[in-house]
């Protein structure tokens, strides 16, 4: 799972299908770190994602349902989180993302990345983050009242 | 004999659209290299690609207009809403 992107970067990278508990996710990456015997990065950013319980319309949403595109959807993270490590000079880089049908309140995204300070830090994270928005295939479909509608585009930053 | 073909993706609004998810292209000997833009009008999926629609071949971002190789995979994609 942990992939070595240019620079000695360690990426760990996980689809899930299922329901995740981000603070759990960020734990076993944090242990992982320490396990790996390099010096504690000084500064770390994480960014939650949640699904809010409201559609584009503004109406109640009963689910979002997440498409992507198996294969190139971890290679195109991949290429984006090392391009933004190079970019920042990031140490680590760990991304969750939920595919499949995801109700309101659950985890949709965990980003988060360590360097070695809290610009560079929350810039690099930021960065990835809005690139996974748009640069990386995924597609929502929102669920409401037994309809579903295709999201064509992201929510305002 | 085995025929070389090319594998046809759509994803999302696109699939539903139309109906399917995965095509076999079979490339006629002798016949030009397809790209990405005459598969679209091959397919019945519309006169020109439109703009907000992007291509991936081999699972990488790329041009309507590049030259396809027997055995590839090309996807096209509606606009993105990841995150």
């Amino acid at each position: 799972m942990a992939d070595p992107l240019p620079g000695n970067i360690a990426l760990q990278l996980q689809l899930h299908p299922e329901r995740f508990d981000p603070l759990v996710a960020l734990a076993a990456w944090q242990r992982s770190l320490a396990a790996s015997g390099a010096e504690p990065a000084a500064a770390e950013a994480h960014f939650i994602g949640r699904v809010r319980g409201v559609t584009a319309a503004g109406v109640p949403l009963e689910a979002l349902e997440l498409e992507h595109y198996p294969g190139m959807t971890e290679a195109q993270i991949s290429r984006l989180a090392a391009d933004c490590a190079q970019r920042h000079g990031l140490r680590a880089v760990r991304v969750d993302h939920r595919v499949g049908r995801v109700l309101p309140g659950e985890a949709i995204v965990l980003v988060a990345v360590t360097a070695d300070r809290r610009g560079p830090t929350q810039r690099g994270g930021q960065e990835l983050l809005e690139a996974l928005k748009h640069e990386a295939p995924f597609w929502k479909r929102e669920w409401s009242g037994g309809v579903g509608a295709w999201v064509e585009g992201n929510t305002a930053f | 004999m085995i025929t070389a073909s090319i594998t046809v993706r759509l994803f999302a609004a696109l699939r539903e659209r139309a109906g399917w998810a995965e095509r076999q292209v079979a490339l006629p000997a002798g016949a030009a290299a397809p790209t990405p833009a005459s598969l679209w009008r091959q397919l019945g999926l519309g006169d020109t690609l439109p703009a907000q629609v992007r291509v991936a071949v081999n699972q990488v971002f790329a041009s309507a207009d590049q030259r396809l190789e027997p055995g590839a995979e090309v996807a096209f994609l509606p606009p993105i809403s990841g995150g």
